[in-house]
């Protein structure tokens, strides 16, 4: 079975193949001494090769999150052999791989063509992997699938000729669902994909000035999404600021200029455009559809009393249904989540024996299909109710069976000042503390959803401005310390959270959040009102006291 | 393929891998005595003085300057140098296109400044037709980019079709 995704044809080949050969020449020339570091930085960038604080770090696009259990084994492979055995998800819905070796890095390319795969425009002031909504194609509350239209910006913004060097990196995000899991307004050009056409959201982003996007459009025909994000993108590239790496994003030029006058210097682009040389026709359009049709859902009869059975006699696995499975458009299926975060481990990170068993369940109970979600967790899109236990039983025993999403301790995470040579603060052994302060299944489940997000620097990789709980690392004459945002939310109803409080000491955080969350526990008017919930009904002072030591 | 911040003297070659001299001047602003030959004005002098002169000229073009205020004289200008002052500055990029794909313009688009192998690519795509290389094999880097990528996929301003548009013109 291979699962049901885009695959690639000669043009994509021959793409990724003379990419590669020039990636590899590259490195030799860096490899013998022709070109220096320096020479050599612009190169490897576009190419997703970082160099970190202690190793190289590659950067594997995923488009759209979307994975076959082939690619996933190759990623085990990869680890295994090139790596220290894991890799890392990103909320980017990418892989990182945190030490390689130069030399070796044109042949993990090579490894990657094999299956369709590349590191390209994962780093650069260009455009980078649209992100959608991990569940699409599945979500019940899905009314367009944006996969093909992730795929038709993918090949579009793919070697951009103008839009190669632009300002700042340029991040777009697509969903087609009621609710909005992929975060659309906080990104550079947010996307919601309607049976009537797009709604275009433009200056969202997160880092040092965080801003919601703001629509500029509605009703967008599909057939001219692409001439119309070119016009976007030509007034960015024109007129988007220069002269200061913190104030090059879209955001600011939408801010300066103000939505409308952008929006009219967008429309007047667009009106003048050739538009036919832009927008792929009808049929291209069509073809990128065709390659997502639903995959051939099993038949069999679901037993619903068996399923009970397997529940009452197993509470974990209960547990794990009602937190790691998202309703699916089909009644006899679930899409299952499975989540990247155990208590006091690094987010977001797998080994190469747990990618190879989640590619071997894939292949088993969905149809050979997996993504990455920008919560950093490995969704399995599509899973027959009646094969829950079996997957539930082989994801346990290679502790993937983590049943905590959505949760208290499904936390975002940078790599923070253990990876990356940007970061102020530590974040991953901050949230191994906090994860570990929540670790009790029951207490967890009494919270119900709250999302924390880290990061460790004002660039936000953690997302910290929309996290229920927001946490900044910021670096204090030399001391690690720690912002406490509240209110943030990346949804349908996206909202930043605002700074309350003053800052934290690292060992201080666990504690001030779980005075927070006992707070809310006490004032909430029923189990069923979330914490962002009584959040905006009671008001962020309410909690801003809790955060500090009662004197 | 690589070869940024090159020390290499910088040569003229066209789209077609030739090395040509220059015969162009760079007007300073405050010349007024003209020069020898074809010359160049600066972008505001273009705007000041292109309505009241007759002939054929240069402009050049920094990343700043609006493209489009040129249109209304584009008849009297018959080459267009774009500046890249730096190699991560893209504006140029769009400079070209507006001219070659809103204005149909005909003449010699020419990428002056920080030009580098590693962008000859994307200009060739974006319709520049002269550079001002520093590369040790100008002629070599214009060919080498102009073969580097079989497969493109957007329409822009030259003559490589996308891949959807070889995809439905071979089914």
């Amino acid at each position: 079975m291979s699962a049901t995704m885009y695959k690639y044809d000669d043009f994509d080949h021959a793409f990724v193949r003379d990419r590669n050969i020039e990636f590899a020449d590259q490195v030799a020339r860096r490899l013998s001494g022709e070109i220096t570091e320096d020479q050599f930085k612009p190169l490897r960038l576009m190419n997703g090769l970082y160099l970190q604080l202690h190793a190289y770090m590659l950067r594997i696009a995923v488009p759209y999150g979307v994975l076959s259990s082939r690619q996933m084994r190759k990623f085990a492979h990869i680890a295994r052999t090139y790596d220290r055995d894991f890799g890392h998800f990103t909320t980017r819905q990418n892989l990182q791989f945190n030490w390689v070796k130069l030399a070796e890095a044109p042949k993990i390319l090579e490894e990657l063509a094999e299956v369709e795969m590349h590191a390209l425009q994962t780093s650069g002031n260009c455009i980078r992997n649209t992100t959608t909504d991990q569940f699409a194609g599945a979500a019940r509350d899905e009314h367009s699938d944006p996969r093909p239209w992730a795929e038709l910006i993918r090949q579009w913004s793919s070697n951009h000729p103008e839009f190669t060097f632009l300002p700042r990196k340029f991040k777009i995000a697509i969903t087609g669902a009621q609710k909005d899991r992929a975060a659309i307004r906080v990104h550079d050009i947010g996307l919601h994909a309607k049976p009537e056409g797009f709604d275009v959201y433009v200056g969202g982003g997160m880092g040092r000035t965080p801003s919601l996007g703001h629509c500029i459009r509605t009703g967008l025909p599909g057939e001219k999404l692409l001439s119309y994000l070119e016009a976007c993108l030509r007034v960015y590239n024109r007129y988007g600021r220069r002269d200061n790496i913190y104030k090059a994003r879209i955001k600011i030029l939408v801010a300066a200029l103000g939505p409308d006058e952008y929006k009219r210097q967008v429309e007047e682009e667009w009106a003048r455009m050739d538009q036919a040389k832009v927008d792929a026709p009808v049929a291209e359009i069509d073809r990128l559809k065709s390659f997502f049709p639903d995959p051939e859902f099993k038949a069999a009869a679901f037993d619903r009393v068996a399923y009970q059975r397997a529940q009452t006699a197993d509470a974990a696995f209960a547990r794990w249904i009602k937190n790691n499975t998202n309703p699916h458009k089909r009644d006899d299926h679930v899409s299952v989540t499975i989540s990247l975060k155990p208590v006091g481990l690094p987010p977001g990170d797998a080994s190469s024996a747990q990618m190879d068993v989640m590619a071997d369940v894939a292949d088993a109970f969905a149809y050979s299909e997996l993504r990455v979600s920008h919560e950093q967790n490995i969704i399995l899109p599509h899973v027959h109710k009646g094969d829950l236990y079996a997957l539930y039983s082989q994801l346990d025993a290679v502790n993937l069976s983590t049943a905590n999403v959505g949760k208290i301790t499904d936390m975002i995470v940078c790599p923070g000042l253990d990876y990356c040579s940007l970061a102020n603060a530590r974040s991953i052994p901050l949230a191994q503390d906090i994860s570990q302060r929540f670790e009790d299944a029951q207490l967890s489940d009494q919270i119900g959803d709250l999302q924390i997000k880290i990061s460790g620097c004002i660039n936000a990789c953690g997302h910290h401005h929309v996290g229920h709980i927001g946490i900044l690392g910021v670096d204090k004459q030399g001391i690690e310390f720690y912002q406490i945002l509240l209110g943030g939310r990346a949804d349908e109803k996206a909202a930043l959270g605002v700074i309350t409080g003053k800052g934290l000491p690292a060992e201080a955080v666990p504690a001030a959040i779980e005075r927070v969350v006992r707070l809310y526990l006490d004032l909430r008017t029923s189990d069923s009102e979330r914490f962002i919930d009584t959040l905006e009904r009671v008001g962020r002072e309410t909690f801003a006291g809790a955060l500090h030591e009662p004197a | 393929m690589s070869q940024p911040n090159s020390t290499h003297t910088p040569q003229l070659v066209t789209r077609d891998g030739a090395v040509i001299p220059d015969g162009w001047t760079l007007l300073a602003d405050d010349d007024t005595t003209g020069a020898d030959g074809p010359f160049i004005l600066s972008f505001e002098r273009a705007l000041r003085e292109l309505d009241g002169r007759n002939g054929h000229y240069g402009v050049r073009v920094l990343p700043a300057d609006d493209v489009r205020l040129l249109e209304p004289f584009l008849e009297k200008i018959t080459l267009i140098e774009v500046a890249f002052p730096g190699y991560r500055d893209g504006r140029g990029y769009s400079t070209a296109r507006i001219l070659r794909e809103d204005f149909g313009y005909t003449g010699i688009v020419r990428a002056v400044g920080d030009v580098l192998r590693d962008q000859l690519f994307y200009m060739l795509r974006c319709g520049f037709d002269e550079f001002v290389v520093k590369d040790k094999d100008p002629s070599q880097a214009i060919t080498s980019a102009a073969q580097r990528f079989q497969t493109v996929y957007q329409g822009a301003a030259d003559s490589n079709r996308p891949a959807w548009a070889k995809r439905h013109t071979l089914a």
